[in-house]
């Protein structure tokens, strides 16, 4: 759902189900998401490395949730040593 | 190669899961039973400090939301939210019709006996059916069964077995009040359960029952029935709202069966803010009604009123007032993730799409707090509804063991765990991008520890009764 508030901002319209997004890339990921069925080659091909990039972005994600959950794990781990009997 | 790290992290985070979980278990905390009027007080103390206890059940939550962020492959979140059974097309229309037709007696029936009985039985709580069967049955026990197994309430409604069989919906419904009379109802109802002596004198419960009965038949007649069931009739959409946790459906596509919760991800029919306020009704309420029969929400009220403020100002005010605080909460986490995002989705839109994964709390909170309740007084109830004309001279009641305690705590967090995992799957739904999905979720998250911590620290607190009442 998407409303006409943000309408100073460009708006990138699915041309499959209407769907606006604020950016190209966001556009392109929905549409290879949703609509693989729709794409021609260049779409494709852009969705490829849209998708390859944001692979990128979430290892990085990733590394930093691990340490936060190991930060948490051996905190809790200490925590319970000392103060639970 | 992408593809196994995440399974390895997810092994990883499962045990670390597990072992958090067992940790809970092994010191189980006191449990208080929240149900009003009927409830038994209990208390062990904590082997654990109580704010480790609390801080570890908040982190629990906030580590399996980072644990199922490790999960972005978009195809096994789909599997696993439409995975189904069914719709068999074993279940014939004759069948439907019939099982309609049961229940329905069955529904007017309890309803004919409760009011009788709650003028005519003996005016002791404990042995009175009317008392009985509406708070260790429909409260307790029946919204267990709707969200534990399937929403059987359409069929049972005796309300609604009436005004379908005479002519009704001589007004149309304004539809923009969408379900906010539904929100103020239940608000209603759980303040006629606190603050009047419906859970202890089985005649006012009766005449409630009456007034009750009166208000909807009039209502749904003027209304018509599909308007009034689904938006305005507050033990309706209670109970509708805690079935669409429920695993089992059966409808006019036939009998189906889902993992639980996850029809949460796909139904898709909540729309406007009032839903939102009836999923967090069902999360305030029994928060509220756990704080009053605690010893020290006790005290708090008395100290409240002790300054100098009417009792019913001051429950009215904590009941109200909480209320708007867990709303607010909720829309400011929609807010911070509508401006945190790069999308068109609208705050509105944002706290409608991940308003669902609220009834799983609620389903998980409704289960702490009256699952030893229901157990304790199954005997009572199956006695009542077995022969409701004859009271038992000697009620019975099972004494639960002291593990109980540790199983509220677990329940509490397997509602939170899985309302992480349809707020995870909603989002996946609506981002296109799976950094977005798993962004937009922080600030859910960061709600859903609040409530869990305050909801832990509910259970964990000796029961009382709640004073000036």
């Amino acid at each position: 759902m998407t409303t006409d508030t943000d309408a100073t901002r460009d708006r990138h319209t699915c041309t499959a189900c209407g769907e606006a997004y604020p950016t190209e890339r966001l556009l392109v990921l929905h549409r290879g998401a949703r609509h693989p069925d729709d794409l021609d080659a260049a779409e494709v091909e852009a969705y490829r490395e849209a998708y390859h990039e944001e692979e990128a972005e979430l290892k990085s994600f990733r590394v930093r949730a691990l340490g936060v959950i190991v930060l948490l794990y051996f905190g809790f781990l200490m925590l319970f040593i000392v103060f639970a009997s | 190669m992408t593809r196994l790290r995440p399974i390895s992290l997810r092994r990883f985070g499962l045990g670390l899961l597990l072992a958090s979980l067992l940790s809970l278990l092994a010191d189980p905390a006191a449990a208080s039973n929240a149900a009003v009027g009927l409830a038994g007080a209990s208390q062990d103390n904590l082997a654990v400090p109580r704010w480790l206890y609390l801080a570890t059940g908040g982190a629990t939550v906030g580590a399996s939301a980072l644990l199922a962020s490790f999960v972005t492959d978009r195809r096994f979140i789909e599997r696993v939210h439409l995975w189904q059974t069914g719709p068999d097309a074993g279940v014939s229309d004759g069948l439907l019709r019939a099982l309609r037709v049961a229940g329905g007696v069955l529904g007017l029936a309890l309803l004919a006996l409760a009011v009788s009985l709650g003028y005519t039985g003996p005016q002791v709580p404990t042995v009175n059916f009317a008392v009985i069967v509406v708070f260790a049955g429909l409260r307790a026990g029946y919204t267990m069964l709707s969200y534990l197994v399937a929403d059987t309430w359409r069929a049972l409604n005796p309300w609604r077995t009436v005004v379908s069989a005479v002519p009704n919906g001589f007004v149309s419904y304004p539809e923009r009040l969408g379900r906010w009379p539904a929100v103020a109802g239940i608000l209603a109802l759980v303040w006629v359960e606190t603050a009047t002596a419906v859970t202890t004198r089985p005649s006012v419960l009766a005449t409630a029952l009456v007034a009750y009965s009166v208000v909807t038949l009039v209502g749904a007649v003027a209304l018509g029935a599909d308007a009034w069931f689904d938006k305005v009739d507050p033990v309706s959409v209670f109970l509708h709202f805690y079935g669409r946790v429920a695993p089992v459906r059966l409808d006019d596509d036939g009998l189906s069966f889902r993992l639980p919760g996850m029809r949460l991800v796909t139904d898709d029919d909540l729309t406007d803010l009032g839903d939102v306020a009836v999923a967090v009704v069902l999360v305030w309420e029994l928060t509220f009604s756990g704080f009053v029969t605690t010893e020290q929400g006790a005290a708090a009220i008395r100290w409240l009123a002790g300054v100098g403020l009417p009792p019913l100002f001051v429950y009215g005010l904590l009941y109200l007032g909480g209320f708007g605080v867990f709303l607010g909460l909720y829309v400011l986490a929609a807010r911070v993730t509508a401006r945190r995002i790069d999308t068109f989705e609208t705050p509105l839109d944002l706290a409608v799409t991940f308003a669902p994964s609220l009834l799983a709390i609620a389903a998980g909170y409704h289960l702490a707090h009256y699952v030893g309740f229901f157990v304790s007084l199954s005997p009572m109830l199956v006695h009542a509804l077995s022969s409701p004309l004859s009271s038992p001279a000697n009620p019975v009641v099972l004494t639960l063991p002291a593990w109980f305690g540790g199983l509220n705590v677990a329940f509490v967090l397997l509602g939170h765990l899985l309302a992480v995992w349809v707020a995870h799957s909603q989002a996946y739904r609506t981002f296109p991008s799976r950094l977005q999905a798993v962004r937009s979720q922080f600030p859910f998250v960061a709600v859903m520890i609040l409530y869990t911590i305050l909801s832990l620290w509910l259970i964990s607190l000796p029961t009382a009764n709640p004073p000036f009442l």
